[in-house]
This record gives structure tokens, sequence and C-alpha cells, in this order.
């Protein structure tokens, strides 16, 4: 069965992340800089209205989602549109070529545990901060599996996009452009920069059309908004689906297609 | 027959832009259709039988690497057919790795910030390597090398030499019928590179494995190459066993002499203008043979065919030329064969290209 090897590929890059700890530390600093940072902006933003609440969002309300944005950020986010990049300027990737398993999965097994150890490390500790000093703002109930299922369906659709991404670096060689472009475009209309709820309406309205939503927007909205009912939180995780589906064969798709240029012209 | 790999006259072309000089030129490049077709390998037959080792040798950019990607699935053929293991291999790619094995010089397939033994284990699992095959496959190793102690170590703390043996024992790991070995021993010191060619040798001779290994390193190809391939620009110059090799060039000798009493006050640029000196003396007087010089530590070689002109005549010529101080004949190393083989290749191409030209 191919499942040990999907297990034992997770648990090598939990090992690698712990072996990491001042990468770890670091991450978490550079998180709270931003967290100051964005702490002030949006202040001064609220600070420009009289009542207290902008596009329907108080100023808690933003802040709550942003941090856990930023949260979810550090466990998601596995730089492989860089890694594939790298590997493929190298030369590595012919060594993973000559694994007996497909590309994306050994890629999607190599960097999935270094998530859900990310996620252990920093966004539960964030989760429980937030909670204690908001005094329990954030729901606590059926939302919390909701989330937990939405999160890694946001994460495969998050590597999804990277794998697609990362297959262009085998035309183009070069890897800087194509993931600052990425990282700009997913992250801001996925709204874990800018909550989709401050987007003016047209733009939200793409923004909700496209599938980047699905990878911060959705998880979130079970972690910040009381009003789900299980007919839409069902909803909402079915476009999640939706969108895992069709982005993975996408990915799959491309990258055979574009192994070709490998297999025909080399490395 | 028994036959593992068998190429049927490959050949393998890449289309590469014709780069343009300075700025504008790297503009123009940006728009260009203007590719050139380069032939990386030319009509490559070979087939190899199960349980040999064999050398694979060429000047760098020879297309061995480009060969031995073909076979293992990562590049196609523009022509021609491979078959490894009874299979196609650029078709079949990830079926073909489970039954083959690879180490490409510098790069490690290891786990780079794990101990050695989890990265053994993940291959295990990746592999689909049962519990006793592993257990045998690790107490062999341990029989052969002290890889016990290496274990708990992570392969980025490693030194080269610990990391390339743990790389081949990994590539041995899931017992391939093939393993590729891509310059195994390049950077090593002496005694690694030993404990690494008694390792290969070990590992073939306990599990048949058959072995395709580049180098240029020719103490390899002594210690280890029961046949040797040689490829040159795409082309194959030579495909038999050692012995042969060495026999081929059975006739050939190195002359070797010192003209100076003390060899520490020779400089280079003296020890090379003494060899001119040397070559245009043997050369006037021997006009129809085709000698190769060197300088080496003061001492000055000629290698020369025993059959066509008699050494011992070179010798008394030399001596009655200049005062010779030092005199050593030496049989012919399979370093100054493949040497040879080359130069034969580069002088027949030129005077091929001397005759086109003369006729046009």
């Amino acid at each position: 069965m191919r499942v040990r090897a999907w297990f034992s590929l997770t648990r090598a890059s939990i090992m690698e992340f712990l072996q990491f700890r001042l990468s770890a530390l670091v991450m978490f600093l550079g998180n709270i800089i931003y967290l100051i940072v964005i702490y002030n902006l949006w202040k001064a933003i609220f600070a420009s209205v009289d009542n207290g609440i902008v596009n329907g969002m108080s100023f808690n309300d933003t802040m709550i989602y942003l941090v856990l944005a930023s949260a979810q950020f550090t466990f998601m986010e596995a730089y492989l549109v860089w890694e594939m990049g790298r590997s493929i300027q190298s030369g590595r990737i012919v060594l993973e070529l000559l694994k007996p398993i497909p590309i994306e999965q050994y890629k999607l097994f190599g960097i999935e545990g270094g998530n859900i150890a990310a996620f252990v490390v920093t966004f539960i500790p964030t989760f429980i901060i937030v909670q204690v000093i908001t005094k329990g703002a954030i729901p606590m109930g059926i939302n919390l599996v909701y989330y937990l299922v939405a999160a890694t369906l946001g994460m495969l659709i998050n590597f999804s996009i990277d794998f697609l991404i990362g297959t262009v670096c085998l035309y183009t060689e070069s890897t800087w452009g194509i993931n600052i472009m990425k990282q700009v475009v997913v992250l801001f209309l996925s709204g874990a920069v800018v909550p989709l709820a401050f987007f003016p309406d047209k733009l939200r309205a793409l923004a909700l059309f496209l599938p980047f939503q699905a990878i911060y927007n959705t998880p979130l909205t079970f972690l910040t908004s009381n009003e789900l009912t299980t007919m839409n939180s069902i909803k909402m995780l079915g476009v999640q689906a939706i969108w895992v589906v069709v982005l993975f064969v996408l990915a799959k798709l491309f990258w055979h297609l574009s192994e070709r240029v490998i297999t025909v012209n080399g490395g | 027959m028994n036959s593992v790999i068998e190429l049927k006259s490959v050949d393998k072309e890449f289309k590469v832009l014709n780069r343009h000089e300075g700025l504008k030129g790297s503009f123009r490049d940006l728009f260009s259709r203007d590719y050139k077709i380069v032939e990386a390998v030319k009509n490559v037959s070979m087939t190899i039988e199960a349980g040999t080792i064999v050398g694979y040798l060429g000047p760098n950019g020879a297309g061995k690497s480009t060969t031995i990607k073909m076979m293992t699935g990562v590049l196609q053929p523009t022509r021609g057919e491979i078959l490894v293991n009874g299979r196609v291999p650029y078709k079949n790619r990830t079926s073909n790795a489970q039954n083959i094995g690879v180490v490409f010089g510098q790069r490690s397939q290891l786990w780079w910030s794990l101990p050695l033994i989890e990265s053994f284990k993940l291959l295990k699992d990746i592999y689909k390597i049962s519990d006793k095959d592993y257990k045998d496959m690790l107490a062999l190793y341990e029989s052969l090398v002290d890889i016990k102690e290496l274990y708990s170590k992570p392969v980025r703390q490693m030194s080269l030499g610990q990391r390339t043996l743990s790389d081949i024992l990994a590539a041995f790991l899931h017992n391939p019928p093939i393993v590729f070995l891509d310059e195994p021993t390049i950077g090593l010191d002496v005694s690694m590179k030993a404990k690494i060619r008694d390792l290969i040798k070990a590992l073939n001779k306990e599990k048949n494995t058959t072995v395709i290994l580049t180098t240029h390193d020719m103490g390899d190809v002594d210690a280890l190459c029961e046949r040797i391939i040689i490829i040159d620009k795409g082309t194959m110059l030579y495909d038999n066993d050692i012995e042969h090799l060495r026999n081929f060039f059975g006739a050939y000798r190195t002359l070797k002499i010192r003209t100076n009493k003390n060899t520490e006050v020779v400089s280079e640029e003296e020890a090379n203008e003494q060899l001119e000196i040397i070559k245009s003396k043997v050369a006037s007087k021997f006009p129809d043979n085709d000698f190769i010089y060197g300088t080496e530590e003061g001492w000055y070689s000629i290698l020369l065919d025993d059959s066509k002109i008699h050494l011992m005549k070179v010798l008394s010529f030399l001596q009655e030329q200049m005062t010779i101080y030092d005199v050593r004949l030496e049989e012919i190393s399979t370093e100054s064969v493949i040497k040879k083989i080359y130069e034969d290749s580069e002088r027949m191409k030129k005077q091929e290209k001397a005759e086109v030209s003369h006729e046009s």
C-alpha cells in the first residue's frame, strides 16, 4: 500500500520541521512584528469612523480575523514554489522523478507534515492567546471541527496552486518573479491580508468566484462568524472540495504535460 | 539472453537557443526562434548482461549523463530503442524506478536534516521493502562497512565521504537489479575511494546487481569494471572488456627519462621547455611515429608502440643527444590507454575534416 509511504513522508517532514527550532522562533518573531504593524494600521482606519464599525466589522472582529489569518499563514505556507524552482534549477528534480511515487504525492506528503507541525506549534497557541485576551470571542462548538476540515481543504487548494505555479518554473527556469506574483495574488484574493468584507462589491464578487478565498476566507469564517447555519457550512465545505478536485487534477495534468519539457529537452 | 539493459541505435538531440552577443543580442534572444540542434548522443547501441559492472567513460560533456538519464527514464530518446529490465524506461518511469537505484555524484537523495536511519526507514516505505528484506540488507551493510555509527548522524553533518557512502547504500537498499552510479568517487580521499570501491564490488557480488558506473578515475575502472564502454562527443569509441583494452594497446610502452640530476630544481617552465626539446629531436629522427609526450615530477615520458618502433632505438638515440640520469620503462596504464583512444578519435576526426575541405 502506498499509504505507508504517505505516512512515512509526513512523519519525516514533521521531524524535519522540528529540527529547525530557530527558524520557527524567527518565524514567530516576524509574525509579531507583522501583527504590530497591522494593529496600528487598522486602528488608524477605525479611528476615522464614528460608530466603530466598518463594512459590518468592528475593530475587534477585524483584529481577530487578521491575527488568525497570519497564524494560518505560518502553518499553511510551505514555500513549495521556491522549493520546486530550486530543485529544478539544481537538477535535484531528477532524483525526485526517480522515486516510485508520483511526484505530486511525493511533494504533498513531503510538506504536509511541516504544515501539521506548524499548526500545533504556532496556530494552536495563537488561538488560545486570542481566546484568552478577547475573553472568548471565538465561538466554540461544531464550528471548530468545520474549521479543521476547511483548513485541510484550504491547504490542499494552496498546495495545488503552488504545484501548478511551481511547474511553470520548468519553462522559465527562474523562480523569484513568479513566486512573488503568486504570493501577492493569492494572499490578497484569499482574504489573508484584508478581510473580504472590506473589498469593493465587484472585487468581492470576483474574489468569491475564485478559488483563493477558499484557502483563507472560508476556514476563518468558521472561526469568526456566529451566524452560520449547518446548511451554509456544508455548502462552503462543498465549494472547497470542488476546488480541491478541480485544481489538483489541473495541477497533475499540467505537470504531466510539462514533464515533456524535461524528458524531451533535458535539464 | 540475460540482458538487463538494451540500447538499439539511440540518438538524443537537444534544441538549444542560439544566443547572441552583448546587450542587444540578449534582447534579441528574448524573441528569437533561432534554435540549433545539438546531438548529445549519436547511434549508441549496447547490451548489458545481468551482474556486470560496466565502466562508462568519456571526457566531460561526452554524453554519459545523457545516456544514463535515458536509461533511468528521465530523458526520452529522440530515436532508437531502450529497454531496461524489459521495460521502456521513459514510458514507465515510476514502475521502472522501483527496479533501479541511482547515485548522482554531488546530489544526495537523503533527507538532509534527518539522521541517516530515518532516510533508510523512509526509503523502506517508499520502495515497499519488506521488514525481513530491510533487516537483511542492513545486516549485510553492517558486515561490509562501519555504518552503524552513522545511523544517528544527520546527513548535513556528514563528511562528503560518509555521505557518498550513505547514498550508495541508499541506492542499493531496495535491492534493485540495476544501479547507476554517476561519478561516485568524485572528490574523495584515497582511503574513502578504496572503501567505496570495495563496497560496490561486494554488493555487486552479493546481490548480483548490474552496476553502470561513470567515472574519471581510472582507479575505479581498474578496481571494478569488467567491461568498458567509451563515448566521446556522443559516439561510442570502444566497447569491450578491460583485458581486451589492455591487449589492444599491449604493444604500447611508456619510456620515462630524467635529464636532471636533482628533480627539485626543475621548475614547470623548465620542464616544459626541456620536453619541447625532446619532442622536436625525437620527432625529427622518427617522423612517421605518433608518440605521446608528458612530464611529471622531473620525468619526461614518451608513449610509443613497441611493435612499430623499438623502444631501445629511441632510448639510445636520446642517450646520444643528452645526458640521461635515470630511465624507467612502464607498461601502459588504463589511464593512458583511454587517453590514447580519445586522442586517436580526435585526430581521425581532424583528418576527415581536412580531407573533406581538400575535396571541396
